[in-house]
């Protein structure tokens, strides 16, 4: 108790240290993404040169303002890490807002992978020779795709928080959206509708490409592809995230049997936000400098 | 205080004043009233139009901020970038994303998206011709209203999409607002009335104008409307109501005061007309009872007033029918007499017709009186009273006019007719017996009768006014006669009575007595044989001319036109400056004869008042005939004891030369008794005569009188009186009556 009532006091010192002084300033960059053209935006934080760069990925339709990113940029910033959070385009020009359900999903999982392709190419391209992906939610689902499409010397190290799968049953998908998604790409038809997905229960309008492309990260395979990882790779889950309700405990037992070293942080919820926040933030840094 | 004339007014009038004075100010006082609230009402008009006027104000440039604010929130709104990226499923997106965002305002008509060359996005094929539609590309960047021939404003406004790291236009988003509904559910209006609120204009304006097409009306505050309308509606019924109550009240008045007033007055004005004539009490009814019972009231109270009025009118005829009639006889009085001889007069004047007096006198009464009593007196009056009532006609009336004496006036009959009358009296008169009353010799009567017309039966030659002393003249004649006891007035017995009165010396001495002018008093003495003391007896004369009128005369016109009071006062008048002028010597005095007229006046004792200061220095004897005292003596008494207890003497003059009764002599109120001259001289007769009147004499002076004896003319005379103890003497021995007193001292 002590410990953690110590660690919240000593978030909150930084916290107001970094407003109090803004020491780190953000840098927002952009570059177009190939081959769709449309331009895309992140916030570039130079840290220690010395040390890895580390690209931190929103999770579903948010940006790189979500709470829980700037939460573990400001943390690893203040470790002196230079760090990247982009804003996946989700085919938007300089996408700057999270968007909703109802807005038209275009994007597709291969767009976010190369998204991703691009960035890191853009750190290397920035100097850093080493990398760490880090992930959050869905964002970690689209960095474990990329990891599974690419292979990249410079990535070092990948961690993936609040780790899930996007296609199964028990999360809301119907297999009639699916049939109905699939039958329409099958007629030539990418009209956008509204399916259940993630959060967005029945009003997910996206085109069925769009749709149908997340569909590929279930269960299973978003297991697989942890085994498959080259790459020293890890899970931190939060010991209370409610999304437990719909995929079971179970899930953690089936990462830890992969290949990837899971942290779970008790009581803390998917955000790893509230009063075990910094033991979230402990166990990052913990990861990342025993790394 | 009495109120001027022209407050003196009908109930009505006052009433319609009251009235109208009460309404006027009722009307002014509601009029004060609207004024007032209606200048309230528009300085709360102005008021709210003012804060309309603000409140549009600030709307307009609210809508103006947020409309600009709203498009360019939309022009950096990511999606709207999504679709300019990608335009694939733009309509898609204006229907099922746009419209469900928060950037799609709920009175947007239109959002489009144009490309950087500003035309749409998506091109349509038709026109655009709805002015809520946007243009198919934009012309004009600046924000436009568009006006519709239905009154709709419609606001056409675009705002260029710049990349958000440079000034690259991407493209244009444009609105388009229905302008009215979008104020008024964007809005809510505390001072302007949302359905007055329009836009109007033609064709197009821009955006800076559109505080010059806007119409509206402000609110006007709800509880003063509200106020305004009850305020109104108050008058209304105010004024509604006041006429109700004029009406009401005029109504009311009329049934509750008005009417009753009226029918009580009619009522009063019909008793006051005829105040003898019992009328019925009036048979409305009325409301207040003060009225019914002012109505009974006054049916109640004339009826009483009736009742007095018959009660008082008894009385009236009783007392005036008492007032005229002689207690002794029963017979018309005196008062009686004098009423209707003023109605023969008054009637005669405007209709002379034939007119004749009669007079009835009991000859010797006094005597009579004087030898069986006063109450055999009183039976003979009362007798001769009835029998001559008796004797008339019925339509002529006798009056009792004196002590004995009786008139009957008698109109239209001829002389003859009248004699025959007065003969019937007479002979009724004398055909009585009085034996009954104990009178045992025969009365006799005189009737002396003057008429109008004593010589010719066709005309009228005597003036009426002379009848009653003709009468007299011709009782007196008659009177003088044993066997003519009816006298009918002649002329000449003017003549034979007074012949050697002509009318200059009449109109000498009535002019004397009712002027002052010519008496010369002349004075007496009278003597007291004990110690000499003066004083003088005052007889009057009148100068006429070198001459002197002698008292004969003088009482002879006197007696005739009944001037006794007036030359009694005019002497009195003339003692009373003699004695101021010290003619009267002091320590004298002077004695003063006043007739039996006089005496009767109310103010005989007040005649003697301006004595009194010279009571001390001065003997003032008040000299009274025995018949007068006799006659009256009951009133004598009272009047004269007065004058004796503030000092005055009285003598009884003339004692001896009537009928002088010894009996009252105990009771005169008298101190002097004078004996006439004639018993004087008796004292000279046979010794029979001389012993009654020395007998007399003792007697006298025995009752403690004064005795003055008249007529003393010489020193045996003198001795005579004082034999027969006569305290004081009077006569030419101590000398005649002078202008300024004279005295020979003989004692």
């Amino acid at each position: 108790m002590i410990r953690q009532l110590s660690k919240t006091t000593l978030l909150s010192v930084c916290l107001l240290i970094l407003t109090a002084f803004g020491s780190v300033k953000a840098e927002i960059v952009s570059q177009i993404i190939q081959p769709s053209k449309i331009k895309a935006v992140a916030d570039y934080v130079v840290g220690d040169p010395n040390k890895p760069a580390i690209l931190i990925l929103h999770g579903f339709l948010t940006t790189n303002q979500f709470h829980t990113i700037t939460a573990i940029s400001n943390i690893l910033q203040e470790e002196e890490f230079s760090t990247l959070a982009p804003n996946l385009t989700l085919r938007i020009p300089q996408r700057r807002d999270s968007i909703k359900c109802n807005s038209i999903h275009t994007n597709t999982l291969e767009d976010d992978v190369i998204e991703v392709k691009d960035w890191v190419n853009w750190l290397k391209a920035q100097g850093h020779k080493k990398i760490i992906l880090l992930g959050h939610s869905s964002g970690s689902s689209s960095l474990l795709q990329y990891l599974h499409e690419n292979e990249d010397s410079a990535i070092i190290l990948a961690i993936f928080t609040s780790l899930f799968y996007l296609n199964g049953a028990e999360l809301g998908i119907q297999n009639s959206d699916i049939a109905a998604a699939k039958l329409a790409v099958a007629a030539q038809d990418n009209y956008p509708r509204n399916y259940s997905f993630n959060f967005c229960q029945k009003n997910y309008y996206a085109t069925p490409n769009s749709f149908l492309s997340y569909l590929k990260m279930d269960r299973q395979y978003t297991l697989d592809t942890l085994n498959s990882l080259k790459i020293p790779n890890y899970t931190i889950m939060a010991g209370e995230d409610k999304r437990y309700n719909r995929v079971g405990l179970e899930w953690l037992k089936e990462l830890r049997a992969t290949s990837t070293k899971l942290v779970i942080i008790n009581g803390t919820n998917h955000f790893f936000s509230g009063e075990y926040e910094l033991d979230f933030q402990d166990s990052l840094i913990n990861v990342i400098n025993g790394y | 205080m009495r109120p001027p004339a022209i407050l003196i007014q009908s109930i009505k009038i006052y009433f319609i004043t009251f009235l109208v004075t009460g309404t006027l100010l009722l009307l002014l006082l509601i009029g004060s009233l609207y004024k007032e609230i209606s200048e309230i009402q528009n300085t709360m008009h102005s008021k709210a139009q003012l804060l309309a006027d603000q409140e549009i104000e600030t709307i307009l440039e609210e809508t103006i901020i947020n409309l600009t604010s709203n498009i360019l929130e939309l022009a950096d709104w990511d999606e709207v970038r999504q679709q300019i990226s990608d335009r694939s499923f733009y309509f898609y997106w204006q229907d099922d994303r746009l419209k469900g965002s928060e950037y799609f305002k709920k009175n947007y008509a239109q959002v489009e998206i144009y490309d950087k060359n500003k035309w749409l996005l998506i091109s349509v094929l038709s026109q655009r011709e709805s002015p809520l539609e946007l243009p198919l590309n934009i012309e004009d960047l600046s924000t436009q209203i568009i006006f519709t021939q239905n009154d709709t404003a419609v606001l056409h406004m675009f705002e260029p999409i710049v990349e958000r790291d440079s000034d690259k236009i991407l493209g244009y988003v444009g609105i388009s607002v229905n302008l009215l509904p979008y104020l008024l559910t964007e809005y809510s209006f505390k001072y302007t009335d949302e359905l007055s609120l329009h836009l109007t204009g033609i064709g197009s304006a821009p955006l800076s104008e559109l505080s010059q097409h806007i119409a509206y009306k402000p609110i006007t505050n709800p509880v003063s409307d509200a106020l305004w309308q009850l305020i109104n509606d108050f008058i209304l019924t105010a004024l509604i109501l006041l006429f109700i109550g004029i009406l009401v009240v005029a109504i009311s008045f009329k049934a509750v005061f008005s009417h009753p007033l009226e029918v009580l007055s009619l009522y009063v004005q019909q008793l006051k007309k005829s105040p003898k004539k019992a009328y019925p009490e009036p048979s409305e009814t009325f409301f207040l009872t003060e009225f019914e019972e002012l109505k009974h009231s006054i049916h109640d109270y004339h009826g009483d007033l009736l009742t007095t009025q018959k009660a008082l009118n008894d009385q009236y005829h009783l007392v005036w029918d008492q007032a005229r009639r002689d207690v002794l006889t029963n017979i018309s009085n005196r008062r009686a007499f004098d009423e209707a001889w003023n109605e023969v007069l008054e009637s005669y004047e405007k209709k002379p017709i034939q007119t004749a007096f009669m007079l009835f006198d009991c000859d010797f009464f006094k005597a009579l009186n004087d030898t069986y009593g006063h109450e055999v007196g009183d039976d003979v009056i009362r007798v001769s009273a009835v029998t001559i009532q008796k004797a008339l006609p019925m339509e002529h009336p006798v009056f009792r006019i004196g002590g004995d004496e009786f008139a009957v006036i008698i109109q239209n009959k001829s002389m003859q007719e009248t004699i025959d009358i007065a003969s019937k009296c007479l002979q009724a008169l004398q055909a009585h017996s009085f034996s009954g009353i104990g009178i045992k010799e025969k009365l006799s009567f005189s009737v002396g009768i003057s008429h109008t017309n004593p010589r010719s039966e066709d005309q009228i030659s005597n003036a009426i006014e002379n009848l009653p002393r003709q009468a007299d003249i011709a009782m007196y004649k008659a009177k003088q006669s044993h066997q003519y006891k009816i006298k009918t007035y002649q002329a000449e017995f003017d003549s034979e009575t007074h012949s050697l009165v002509s009318n200059e010396l009449v109109n000498t001495i009535v002019e004397a007595i009712h002027t002052g002018n010519n008496i010369q008093m002349h004075y007496q003495p009278i003597q007291a044989i004990s110690d000499n003391q003066l004083y003088y007896e005052s007889l009057i004369r009148i100068k006429k001319i070198d001459t002197l009128i002698y008292p004969y005369d003088i009482f002879s016109v006197v007696e005739r036109r009944r001037l006794e009071v007036e030359i009694d006062t005019q002497i009195i008048q003339q003692i009373l400056i003699a004695i101021g002028k010290g003619v009267i010597p002091k320590n004298t005095g002077v004695s003063i004869n006043v007739s039996g007229k006089t005496l009767l006046q109310n103010n005989f004792v007040s005649l003697f008042e301006p004595f009194i200061p010279y009571l001390k220095e001065y003997k003032i004897v008040i000299e009274i005939v025995e018949n007068t005292l006799i006659d009256h003596l009951e009133y004598a008494k009272s009047v004269l004891n007065i004058l004796r207890e503030q000092g005055f003497l009285i003598a009884l003059d003339d004692f001896g030369s009537g009928y002088s009764s010894i009996r009252y002599l105990a009771h005169m109120p008298i101190d002097i008794i004078k004996f006439d001259m004639s018993m004087t001289l008796a004292l000279r007769a046979d010794e029979k005569t001389k012993n009654i009147i020395q007998s007399t004499a003792e007697m006298v002076r025995r009752s403690g009188y004064d005795l003055v004896l008249e007529g003393v003319e010489d020193e045996d005379m003198l001795e005579k009186a004082k034999q027969a103890g006569a305290t004081h003497i009077q006569g030419y021995l101590l000398g005649k009556p002078h202008v300024i007193p004279e005295i020979k001292n003989p004692m």
